[in-house]
């Protein structure tokens, strides 16, 4: 079974001369579609830095990173945008809304970005998806925090992203609405054969997950299967 | 990706109010400081840029139209012969003393002209006919200076160098550069008023041939009058200008006042725009993160710019028109003519843009990751 996103070897260091320091260093992993990851470790121990290189925003040292098939370690500068609005869709701890549009222009702006036909129509289904129909003229700032995190998906979930990156998306809600989140992720990955990797320190993530994968110091410390990998729709063919 | 520009602009009301605060004080600074000066420009010679003579013939050397010294009235004769010189005429301009209602003096600038010719007459005419200056000691004022020079209707009377005037007529919009207000007269009269012997002018003022070669007319002049200095319209105006712009401490403080208002509103413009772009600098690395390109972003960026400088532009000049419009009536003239209103409008967009690339460089070169740091 081919692996949606393949790591290997990967190192990623910032600075320079005495003052480098080495953020990843041998990371190896292989993540599969209909898969939930999540990524713990303590602060520092190179998580986030993990989830930028994976998702094109940070460029590696060395080493080697496939998503979908493509090769993205030494991609120039200019081709990253396109990688990232075809293949993710990313959710943040702080949800990252536009304060200024309501919630569904503000999925709408990345249909928009992502060439997706019908963009207000798109946008508004995604809401729906959620279970944010009726907040659809809501602006950010009249949401709850876990209706905020719920439209953050709804817009990651624009174009149909293979991968979803989130970073504690569950760090700022309570727990009723943290439980809701991961349902809708945990759906996500399931019913369309996503990989969805989450970073996180909260512990309820960890019922909803497949595979919890520690990092520490740069290095993979531990990485545990919970439940077996979900067979693609081309393997049960 | 507009709707994100025009919606940035608009959601944060106290921005948008400060944002277009700095623009609209800018502009107003620029449009206002500029105006005065092109109303400068135009007060310090208004009285050439009126005058519908060719050539102008002075007593060598003289600093500007006010500062003219007698000559004799025999040239304009000699003037005559010179071909391609259709038709001479007298003119003189001289500092005369007005003697107000309550026995003080104001300063004033005795205009006296050939009316058979017209050449250096009022204009702007409100009230009275030029005509009447016919009468012995008539003269004609503007309507702006009726509370400075203590009159008020046609048909008072009044004492100028001692010798008695009465005003016959009201020009609108004639206004002095210097502290003293032009009086038009016939020359005839003019010569009651200005300490000048008979048989003297200030000007000779010429005509000539439609078509006529100027500077070959000018040469054939100075060759057949001595002692005399010979100006086209536009050289008479031109050193007019330059002396009352670059030769007087208030022409100078009023370029002066023009190129800062220039400057201030620029850096005014300036850190508007960039800090209303900086404020959204999370946004775009949002966006950038999420996939959009630089050059979307450039989009928003200058998009939103653009849009801030069309609100305040229309703001801006709305205020300016109407402090323009309310010294209308008053011995300051500022000038907004609409190509200037348009050049305005240019320079604002122009600000705004510039401001925003400066913050377009520091929204492209955010670091993508820093979404994900909180």
């Amino acid at each position: 079974m081919q692996p949606l996103v393949s790591v290997s070897h990967l190192v990623k260091e910032y600075g320079s001369g005495a003052n480098r320091f080495r953020a990843l260093n041998d990371v190896s992993l292989d993540i599969h579609a209909g898969q939930i990851l999540v990524l713990m470790g303590p602060s520092g121990s190179g998580k986030t830095t993990l989830i930028s290189v994976l998702g094109g925003i940070l460029s590696a040292t060395s080493g080697s990173v496939r998503v979908d098939g493509r090769e993205i370690v030494g991609m120039p500068e200019s081709q990253r945008p396109a990688l990232r609005r075809d293949l993710f869709g990313f959710i943040f701890q702080g949800f990252n809304l536009f304060p200024a549009l309501t919630a569904e222009e503000n999925v709408a702006i990345m249909c928009k970005l992502k060439h997706v036909p019908q963009p207000d129509r798109a946008a508004a289904n995604l809401l729906e998806s959620v279970g944010l129909a009726d907040k659809r003229n809501a602006y950010p700032a009249d949401l709850s925090g876990g209706q905020k995190q719920r439209v953050a998906i709804a817009r990651a979930l624009a174009g149909q992203p293979r991968i979803l990156l989130a970073d504690e998306p569950t760090a700022a809600l309570d727990s009723v609405s943290g439980r809701k989140v991961l349902e809708i992720l945990s759906g996500l990955a399931r019913q369309d054969n996503r990989a969805v990797i989450i970073v996180t320190h909260d512990p309820r993530v960890l019922e909803y997950c497949d595979r919890i994968v520690e990092i520490e110091d740069g290095r993979i410390s531990s990485d545990e299967l919970r439940r077996p990998i979900p067979p693609s729709p081309g393997d049960i063919a | 990706m507009s709707i994100l520009a025009w919606k940035n602009l608009l959601h944060d009301r106290v921005r948008l109010i400060v944002t277009l605060t700095g623009i609209v004080f800018a502009l107003v600074l620029i449009t206002i400081q500029f105006g005065m000066f092109l109303g400068f420009l135009e007060t310090a010679a208004n009285i050439v840029d009126n005058n519908s003579a060719d050539l102008w013939i002075s007593a060598p050397g003289i600093p500007h139209v006010n500062g003219g010294s007698p000559i004799q009235e025999s040239k304009r004769w000699k003037a005559l012969q010179v071909p391609g010189v259709t038709r001479t005429a007298n003119f003189a301009i001289f500092f005369v003393n007005w003697k107000l209602p309550n026995g003080a003096f104001e300063t004033c600038q005795i205009a006296g002209f050939d009316l058979d010719s017209g050449m250096g007459g009022p204009w702007n005419l409100v009230a009275g006919r030029v005509e009447d200056l016919r009468g012995e000691d008539t003269v004609i004022i503007d309507d702006l200076y009726k509370t400075k020079l203590g009159v008020h209707n046609i048909g008072e009377t009044l004492e100028i160098n001692g010798k008695r005037a009465r005003i016959v007529g009201f020009t609108h919009g004639i206004r002095s550069f210097t502290t003293a207000p032009y009086v038009f007269t016939s020359f005839k009269n003019a010569q009651n008023y200005i300490p000048m012997r008979e048989h003297e002018t200030i000007f000779i003022l010429l005509r000539t041939a439609p078509g006529a070669n100027l500077p070959a007319i000018k040469t054939r002049l100075l060759a057949t009058i001595p002692g005399i200095e010979i100006f086209t319209h536009d050289e008479i105006l031109l050193r007019t200008r330059n002396y009352w712009v670059f030769g007087t401490g208030a022409g100078t403080t009023t370029l002066m006042g023009a190129i800062l208002g220039l400057l201030v509103g620029i850096v005014v413009v300036a850190q508007t725009i960039y800090a209303a772009t900086i404020d959204h600098l999370k946004e775009f690395g949002t966006l950038k993160a999420m996939g959009a390109t630089n050059g979307q972003i450039y989009q928003v960026i200058i998009l939103q710019s653009a849009l801030a400088a069309v609100m305040g532009y229309v703001l801006g000049i709305s205020v300016a028109l109407a402090i323009v419009r309310s010294t209308a009536d008053t011995d300051l003239l500022i000038k907004l003519p609409w190509p200037i209103a348009l050049g305005i409008f240019g320079l604002t967009l122009f600000m705004c843009m510039s401001a925003s690339l400066l913050s377009i460089r520091k929204a492209t070169t955010i670091d993508p990751a820093m979404v994900f740091r909180g």
